[in-house]
């Protein structure tokens, strides 16, 4: 059997967010004995990314896929789990950070995801030229040679960010996380905001980058066509949780989880028949009050007094392919 | 900004001619305050130049030169004036018994006055006033330059001092804004007043941006407890009414430029303060930050490369707001008594110097001064509120 590395482990990672409160706030709560509302973005997630893997991350919004992306990137720290890279302590990896460049992030918005005061060159090239990978004195020319690495003309250097378009912005977001020599790159709905025709360019480019650098990817998106086009494995997220995990082609075939199969009906698909469009029944749940047990519950036609009590794990059912619904 | 962007942003700017002339005006009052030492006719400061004759002068008065004086003496003896080796300038004629005329011998400028001493009591000077207690008899703008004296019978011995004062002289200087209480030229005064006020402006108002906008971004980053007593020394600051924080400064440290601008700056950091902080927090959420510590950037080049330079066009329209209410509040505490030392006067202490005097219709000493402080104040605070329109993005004109 072919011994495939781990570049990425995380082992139930949570997030929980807290309202910003004052002092007096603060004082108050605790004398009142009230508890502020917490949100759970992100709850007891365990996914990995094997090297030169593609994973899927696909859910609806505010299901905590950009808080997820967030903390595998390490701009966001975690509430509770433990995260690896090539099985060494994420904290310890953060801390050397020069090594911690080796996980880099795609934005969703190319409009505020460049600094609009630095010029294209400076933008991708500062992290390279700080953390001393790349001399100041070849800022320029690395940055050039990244630009033409995502298609771009290498003189866009001198130009500001304001002067491309969503697509050639997209580039260099791109560009500035392959800059600094990364070997593992999410990409938090990086196409979500363009125009389909430059979603496809955007996405050719990144199979491109993929193919020749061998890099590990996390794509997060809402697009199960993306998904399914890009993808090895998918993860489906449900308000903070993981509820199913497999191979693209496994969950696409069989999906398990009831969420997962209300999906993949209502994608859209082209085929000559009429078919009923059934939409999932009911609203994303709020995150600050989240339903018991099975978070996916109150919409499920499944569901059962054991679903409304008890949390389900993450179970196998045939091997690689893991889900979370009580009566799968 | 680059070209593109800068041209657009002039072309918004100059749609409006109010600002066109705000900005046309601050410039000339900047240039007046780099160039006082060379537009303005006379220095001063220069205490040695002062004079006393020139105090008070209404606008257009010209400068005069004090007369010269010329002593002479003479021996009264027998009835006979004789002059002395020093009074060569001088001619005596007699006229009849007891009766001399004395005068300058050459008398083609009018003499402001002679004046005769030493004389009997009984002397008779005709025209003239004398001195109620001393023998002194003055006779002003004497006609011919002479004097006439007799005496009823003959006089006794005496020595008699003779003192012929020349007219004022026009210099050619002319005071266009009239003089203060010290003899000093208005117009140059109000120039070097504008340097110290402009200087004192700029000086506070930057000191105050950059402990203000260092301090709002450091409780931006920080956060938590650091943000709370920040912004908290920023509403306890805020409490108190600008000029009474300045008074009581100066009343502990004493006057001086320096300690004004301190005042000033502990006024005025906490606007800084307030707006860079609620700037960066906004700027803090944006994606380029999370960017920027993606790619493990230090805290303090994330601030200061990302976050500052997005932050800076509102902290720039502050800045030009706060330097015109630096000065005003600079000027009002010089007013007061207790900004600037009395010998380099800004505007406000100009306005004061001449406060005394406006009820005796001496009314240029302060109007001037207040004037031009109305107008640079006015044109500064015109420039601001165009900066800061036109940084509001829903701002349409």
């Amino acid at each position: 059997m072919q011994v495939v590395q781990t570049v990425f482990q995380a082992d139930e990672v949570s997030r929980v967010f807290e309202p910003a409160r004052g002092t007096i706030e603060k004082l108050t709560d605790r004398l009142t004995g009230k508890r502020p509302a917490i949100v759970q973005a992100v709850d007891r997630v365990s996914l990995s990314v094997a090297q030169g893997e593609t994973l899927g991350i696909v859910g609806e919004s505010g299901c905590g896929k950009s808080t997820l992306a967030r903390m595998i990137t390490g701009i966001l720290p975690v509430s509770g789990g433990t995260r690896r890279f090539r099985n060494e302590d994420y904290d310890s990896f953060l801390a050397r950070r020069r090594d911690a460049l080796k996980v880099q992030m795609v934005f969703q918005d190319p409009m505020s995801s460049l600094n609009g005061r630095l010029k294209v060159g400076e933008i991708i090239g500062e992290g390279a030229v700080v953390h001393g990978i790349v001399p100041r004195s070849r800022m320029r020319e690395h940055a050039a040679k990244m630009l033409e690495r995502v298609g771009l003309a290498a003189d866009s250097i001198d130009r500001y960010p304001h002067q491309f378009s969503g697509g050639q912005r997209q580039r260099i977001g791109i560009a500035r996380a392959l800059a600094v020599e990364p070997e593992l790159l999410v990409c938090d709905e990086a196409v979500a905001a363009l125009d389909v025709s430059v979603q496809a360019q955007i996405i050719n480019l990144l199979m491109d980058i993929r193919q020749e650098s061998g890099l590990s990817m996390i794509f997060i998106s809402h697009d199960l066509g993306l998904i399914r086009h890009l993808c090895d494995r998918v993860a489906v997220m449900y308000l903070g949780r993981v509820v199913e995990l497999a191979k693209t082609s496994e969950l696409f075939a069989n999906p398990v989880h009831p969420y997962t199969q209300m999906l993949l009906a209502g994608m859209p698909r082209i085929s000559t028949e009429r078919r009923t469009f059934m939409p999932i029944k009911g609203e994303i749940p709020s995150p600050l009050n989240p339903p018991s047990g099975c978070h996916f519950h109150p919409r499920c036609d499944r569901a059962t007094d054991h679903c409304r009590i008890s949390r389900p794990d993450l179970r196998e059912k045939v091997p690689g392919h893991l889900h979370a619904c009580l009566n799968a | 900004m680059n070209r593109a962007a800068f041209a657009e942003f002039a072309g918004r700017f100059a749609e409006s001619w109010v600002a066109v002339a705000s900005l046309v005006v601050t410039v000339l009052f900047l240039a007046c305050a780099l160039f006082a030492p060379w537009l303005s006719p006379t220095n001063p400061y220069d205490l040695a130049r002062l004079q006393l004759i020139d105090a008070l002068k209404p606008m257009g008065s010209p400068q005069v030169k004090p007369g010269e004086e010329i002593r002479a003496n003479f021996a009264l003896t027998q009835g006979q004036l004789i002059p002395e080796a020093n009074a060569t300038d001088f001619e005596v004629e007699a006229c009849g018994a007891n009766c001399f005329i004395v005068g300058l011998a050459d008398s083609s400028a009018p003499l402001m006055s002679l004046q005769l001493r030493g004389l009997a009591r009984d002397a008779i000077v005709d025209g003239a006033s004398k001195h109620p207690i001393q023998p002194w008899w003055t006779l002003n703008a004497p006609e011919n330059n002479q004097g006439k004296v007799s005496f009823e019978t003959a006089p006794a011995d005496a020595r008699v001092e003779a003192i012929a004062r020349t007219d004022n002289q026009p210099t050619g200087f002319i005071f266009q804004l009239g003089s203060d209480a010290f003899g000093r030229d208005m117009l140059s005064a109000i120039l070097y007043g504008i340097r110290i006020s402009v200087f004192v402006g700029v000086a506070a108002a930057g000191s105050a941006m950059l402990f203000g906008t260092g301090l709002g971004l450091l409780a931006a980053w920080r956060g938590g407890a650091t943000d709370a007593m920040i912004m908290r020394a920023v509403d306890f600051t805020l409490s108190f009414p600008a000029i009474l924080v300045g008074l009581a400064i100066l009343a502990i440290l004493g006057s001086g430029v320096e300690k004004v601008i301190l005042a000033v700056v502990l006024v005025q950091w906490c606007y800084y303060a307030r707006t860079a902080r609620s700037l960066a927090l906004s700027e803090l959420n944006k994606e380029y930050i999370e960017a920027a510590r993606g790619m493990r950037l230090p805290a303090w080049r994330i601030m200061l490369r990302h976050v500052l330079p997005n932050c800076l066009p509102q902290i720039i329209v502050l800045f030009t707001l706060n330097i015109a209410s630096a000065i005003s509040l600079e000027s009002s505490l010089s007013f007061l008594g207790v900004g600037l030392p009395l010998t380099q006067p800004s505007l406000g202490m100009l306005i004061a110097n001449g406060y005394e005097y406006i009820f005796s219709q001496k009314y240029w000493i302060s109007f001037g001064p207040g004037i031009v402080l109305l107008i640079m104040i006015v044109a500064m605070n015109l420039l601001g509120d165009r900066l800061r329109d036109l940084n509001n993005p829903r701002f349409e004109s």
